[in-house]
């Protein structure tokens, strides 16, 4: 299956989205909601690019690239003035919703844009609404956070201000684009969503590990014995050529 | 059948070229043992045993991982790592029982053997033939006895 994108012809498999075939192919288009490892969402709606067909008559429509299946002959234009005036018009809103973001400043400035026309939103946190965090924690199966509220007042948060569904994983904070989950992973317990998570200590040697909530719930999860997750990766290295040496001396 | 990483650990000196060629095929810094991903345990004054990711057929890193950042290679047998995927949940180092999966704080990205693709550089250096890859034990032996021949 061949498609043509910016006039190239481009390989793509059954089943894979116009976004995985470009990226495959080395060109790039920017998304601040995909995460290969996530369902597709479409919600930045920056990855945008035109796609027209043979045969088509009039103008190219405007997709989101990274849900949007690819098909064989289909004509893609990632930087058509299309494209660019509608990613350009996301940036300039997204500019206003976070001021404060490095992130954007610097994806908004790769494209141009450096001030918006929009009133900039008060009291402003890091959060683009990409859901990274929530659907990595759907991954990860402790749906601890959700999407609440409507329009404006949309935000990330535990349900009913409920944090006892977290694991402490930290999957969320890690993979914001932005960094707007504030988190720390200290030597000896780990901190998210106003909770404290003591790690748990290596049977062996004593090193903390990770959280005993984690530890259940990734046991529980993928059917494994709660031991497995006792023993720190070091020294279940060693216990392994130990046993080795055992069996076979 | 597949080809196999085959370890004897009866023939390791504990010279640990292995994980040096490892740390030049793979590591961030290219050459420090420390970023590999087979390590030598002693075994006794003057041998070793080298520990490497089994490629478990019923893997608990794979099991574990809630975003599919763990697959197997059909045509290698390896489960291999897809860093694009990874949420760096950590999980899997936690569940591996064999601790053949590592986390690197500098890159924040799990570190694990993935047979290099189908030749592995461990086994392409090992001047004992500790580490073998071959399709079966007679083979390994047949491959052993080519390269004594050819060191000496």
């Amino acid at each position: 299956m061949f498609m043509i994108i910016n006039g190239n012809e481009v390989k793509a498999a059954p089943g894979q989205t116009i976004m995985e075939a470009a990226r495959a192919a080395g060109i790039v288009i920017p998304g601040l909601c995909h995460h290969p490892g996530l369902e597709p969402y479409g919600g930045c709606r920056l990855c945008m690019v035109e796609i027209t067909k043979p045969g088509w008559k009039g103008e190219g429509s405007l997709v989101t690239s990274c849900n949007y299946e690819a098909e064989d002959g289909l004509v893609v234009d990632t930087r058509s003035k299309k494209t660019l005036a509608s990613r350009r018009e996301v940036l300039a809103l997204l500019l206003a919703r976070v001021p404060d973001s490095e992130v954007i400043r610097d994806l908004a400035a790769k494209f141009g844009v450096k001030e918006t026309p929009y009133k900039k939103r008060e009291d402003a946190d890091l959060c683009i609404m990409c859901t990274i965090c929530t659907r990595s924690c759907e991954a990860v199966g402790a749906f601890a956070i959700t999407t609440q509220g409507r329009g404006g007042d949309k935000e990330v948060a535990p349900p009913l201000a409920d944090t006892s569904a977290c694991v402490g994983c930290l999957a969320c904070a890690r993979n914001c684009p932005t960094g707007a989950i504030p988190f720390e992973d200290g030597p000896l317990a780990m901190t998210v969503w106003d909770r404290t998570f003591e790690k748990m200590r290596c049977t062996v040697c004593g090193k903390p590990t990770i959280p005993r909530a984690m530890a259940e719930h990734f046991a529980k999860k993928a059917g494994l014995p709660v031991e497995y997750f006792q023993v720190c990766d070091a020294c279940h290295k060693r216990q392994t050529a130990e046993a080795f040496a055992k069996v076979l001396y | 059948m597949k080809k196999r990483l085959i370890v004897t650990p009866d023939l390791c000196i504990g010279c640990r070229t292995c994980e040096i060629s490892c740390a030049f095929a793979h590591a961030r810094e290219p050459g420090r043992p420390g970023q590999s991903r087979v390590r030598v345990y002693p075994r006794g004054e003057q041998a070793g045993m080298p520990v490497l990711c089994l490629q478990c057929e019923e893997a608990a890193c794979m099991a574990v991982c809630p975003v599919g950042a763990l697959v197997r290679n059909e045509a290698t047998g390896a489960v291999e790592y897809l860093p694009q995927r990874c949420i760096h949940c950590k999980a899997c180092v936690a569940a591996c029982p064999f601790g053949n999966i590592a986390y690197e704080e500098a890159t924040d990205h799990m570190i694990k053997c993935d047979l290099c693709g189908g030749d592995p550089t461990c086994a392409r250096f090992c001047p004992s033939s500790a580490l073998t890859f071959a399709d079966s034990d007679a083979e390994a032996n047949l491959a052993r006895r080519r390269k004594r021949v050819t060191a000496a």
